[in-house]
């Protein structure tokens, strides 16, 4: 299992090198190329500004020199392993060893990639943290319950019904939600826009009747900003799992064991939730690897409708900033928790079936 | 339909060998083909009917939405003689869809040809019919959308035959600038838009390019997919091992800023659109392949076709693709649905066409600026999209049920 586990992680290295490198040539093979994107977002320009923002972008970032020069510099500069400067004196003595990883600066906004990724992953990563428990404990109650009244019309409808609701398009969900339910004009129950009131800040932690009379305080706030956009995330997967749980029931339902199980005696009870429940989770596992990359990407669309200041949101102004450091930066990082979610998954398939093994 | 009838590709030959037994005989169903038997099984079902009703209409407005939502009349009776306004306003494309489709069904189901001659004809017809469209089309490059209403108006046209929603899916309405931003009506079935657009109008149109983007996108990520995954199930080896760094890098990235990335640095165009959703998705397609390819290589057909000294080219797609494609093209149908959702998405985002309406850039202008909400732009765009990417989804599940009875029920 270690070196299964060891193997897989040497193989991430290839594969993330890989894809930043489709990103980057992407990128770089654009008409007008990395430079020009840049230099048309600034806009009209005399042609001695626009000299003088070349120079300094080229001198600052390098955009001038040929393709595989940029994309290898930058690769230096993020990889955990280069060389290594040591001592003053001439000539330096450089030892190849493990540093920290230099994202770089952000063109179009000044700042520190690693600095804006640090403010913007907490929130994202808390969307899904949120939503992704909600997921499975939801759809596995729902499949147990339409795999136990199996043909009965609880069943039947919901095969069709989970999969209309699968279909039902998030950039729609969330338009209507924010609409409806959000907007001024009808119920305006929930927040339009952002993460925490103006006021946030004052408020005391927990819900607290003060002077001033109910404060609902910082965590219920930040819930109730959080209520739509999670419910946006939530749906579409949950649909999906919960077809998959009711078919892995029913597969283990028929299995041999459970009839051995009934046949010595074992209540209805324990046979659905000490033989059927456990081996039909296997299935809900692996395709967790496919549901977490899944969740980043929506996170995309809900953190733009929702006006989150997520990863989704700092991918959208990142490229639509044409912002080399950040795209890269941001393609990084997702795939690498994607590439971590396969192995996780995988892992924890063989944990819950004895008979998978990677040796 | 019981197990016992399920038919495989050489069921007719059983079929005859049994019949020698008199007994057997009337119970004997008669032979059907195996793709015969799944297209029946698929439409067997409520579920994929109504998918299946749903994107005919849809492909009902794609081919003939000029007639059906136009501000040119169809026809019209000025000064004494009748004449044609839409027939002169006609695009190219306008003019290849619907010759295109009618020559299709013809060849699809009227013709006993083979199935290669089949895509070879309509290949042909295809080319020679937009080469004809673009040589001899010349609609007049500004197009005045409100100029009929002024003749109307002044009393001109003597009689006019319009089309059921009078409406261009780029009429902004110059002559009526009240009329912009209106709620439902008898005039404007479904409202208008901020500049004035009628939204069934534009709801119509758009139709045309979420099924081209969903039918010609997948079709990329199905040929690259069976190629990639061709090659690596039927080579293995190191061949294998490239190929799956390959899917993984393609997998690793979130494909949808994968998408915003290429659309963002290389403009907005309806065909690089269709090439980077198929650029994109055909990781699925390629393991699907090569999972099948892994088994059928070692059966006796495959080695008999590879002893029989037949080139590659024939070996991976005359005799083992026929035999692997049944996932592919179950994936296919959800790929389709997939498809208009990333398409719509991007038009969300504001990352879609400029020009030509489509669903998702519709939906965008529900939100205006500053918090204001339009119900008519947000309903019924989005609920374009969901009923489409429902009714393929519908004929995926049956498909799927039809190929693997195992999987469903």
């Amino acid at each position: 299992m270690l070196s299964y586990v060891i193997r897989r992680i040497l193989l991430m290295f290839p594969t993330l090198i890989g894809m930043t490198a489709v990103v980057f040539f992407v990128m770089g093979m654009s008409p007008g190329g990395i430079m020009g994107s840049l230099l048309s977002a600034e806009g009209g320009m005399k042609s001695r500004d626009r000299k003088a923002l070349e120079e300094y972008y080229d001198k600052r970032y390098g955009l001038k020199k040929p393709l595989v020069v940029q994309y290898l510099r930058w690769l230096g500069k993020v990889s955990p392993v280069g060389p290594k400067e040591k001592g003053q004196g001439w000539p330096k003595s450089t030892s190849v060893g493990f540093k920290s990883p230099d994202l770089g600066e952000s063109i179009a906004k000044g700042r520190k990639v690693s600095e804006l990724i640090g403010e913007a992953l907490p929130i994202t990563l808390l969307l899904n943290a949120l939503s992704f428990p909600l997921i499975y404990s939801l759809s596995i109650l729902m499949g147990i319950q339409a795999a136990r009244r199996r043909g009965q019309l609880l069943d039947v409808g919901m095969g069709t019904v989970m999969l209309g609701l699968w279909s039902v398009p998030v950039i729609w969900t969330g338009v209507m939600l924010v609409g409806f339910l959000a907007s001024k004009q009808y119920m305006h129950w929930f927040p339009t826009n952002g993460l925490h009131d103006l006021r946030a800040d004052q408020m005391p932690f927990l819900p607290a009747f003060t002077k001033a009379g109910w404060e609902r305080g910082w965590l219920l706030d930040t819930l109730w900003h959080l209520a739509l956009p999670v419910f946006c995330l939530t749906y579409g997967n949950f649909a999906f799992l919960t077809k998959l749980s009711r078919g892995s029931m029913l597969e283990a339902i028929s299995a041999d064991y459970v009839r051995t199980a009934r046949a010595k005696g074992v209540d209805e009870h324990g046979v659905l939730y000490r033989h059927v429940f456990r081996n039909s989770l296997i299935p809900l596992i692996t395709v967790a690897a496919y549901v977490l990359p899944g969740m980043l990407a929506g996170s995309i669309i809900v953190e733009t409708i929702f006006g989150v200041p997520g990863m989704g949101r700092l991918m959208i102004e990142a490229v639509t900033l044409t912002d080399r450091e950040l795209v890269l930066s941001e393609a990084l990082l997702a795939g690498f928790l994607g590439l971590l979610a396969y192995l996780l998954a995988d892992i924890s398939y063989a944990l819950a079936d004895p008979r998978v093994s990677y040796e | 339909m019981t197990a016992t009838d399920t038919v495989s590709p050489d069921n007719s030959l059983l079929a005859s060998a049994e019949a020698h037994v008199p007994a057997v005989e009337e119970d004997l169903p008669p032979p059907q083909r195996f793709w015969t038997k799944v297209w029946r099984d698929t439409f067997h079902e409520a579920r994929a009917k109504v998918g299946a009703v749903w994107i005919a209409v849809l492909i009902v407005f794609a081919v003939f939405g000029p007639v059906i939502a136009n501000s040119h009349p169809l026809a019209m009776k000025s000064g004494g003689h009748w004449s044609s306004p839409m027939l002169r306003y006609l695009t190219p494309v306008d003019v290849i869809l619907p010759i295109f489709t009618l020559a299709a069904a013809i060849v699809l189901f009227f013709t006993r040809w083979s199935g290669g001659v089949k895509v070879a004809a309509l290949a042909g017809i295809l080319a020679v019919v937009s080469a004809l469209a673009f040589v001899l089309v010349h609609p007049p490059p500004a197009v005045v959308y409100e100029q009929w209403r002024d003749l109307a108006r002044a009393g001109k046209i003597e009689s006019a035959v319009h089309a059921p929603v009078p409406y261009s899916a780029n009429d902004r309405l110059r002559d009526q600038p009240e009329k912009r931003l209106t709620g439902p009506s008898r005039e404007h079935w479904l409202g208008t838009e901020a500049n004035g657009a009628d939204v069934l109008s534009r709801l119509i149109h758009a139709s045309r390019i979420a099924l081209s983007i969903g039918l010609i996108s997948t079709g990329i990520a199905v040929v690259i997919g069976v190629v990639v995954g061709g090659l690596m199930g039927y080579f293995v080896g190191k061949v294998d091992m490239l190929g799956m760094r390959l899917i993984e890098i393609f997998e690793a990235i979130p494909t949808l800023f994968l998408m915003i990335t290429i659309v963002a640095f290389f403009g907005r165009n309806l065909y690089l659109l269709m090439a980077i959703i198929g650029l994109t998705t055909w990781t699925g397609d390629a393991r699907f392949i090569r999972a099948e390819f892994l088994t059928l290589r070692n059966q006796d057909f495959v080695q008999a076709a590879k002893a029989a000294g037949l080139p590659l080219h024939s070996i991976l797609f005359r005799h083992m693709l026929p035999n692997g494609i049944a996932p592919v093209l179950i994936s296919a149908s959800f790929g389709v649905a997939s498809a208009i959702l990333y398409e719509s998405t991007l038009s969300f985002l504001g990352l879609g066409l400029v020009d030509e309406p489509s669903w998702g850039q519709m939906l965008n202008q529900a939100l205006g600026v500053g918090g204001a909400f339009v119900w008519w732009i947000a309903v019924f765009p989005g609920l374009a999209i969901f009923l489409t990417v429902f009714a393929y989804n519908l004929v995926g599940e049956a498909l799927r049920d039809a190929l693997d009875p195992k999987l469903g029920h």
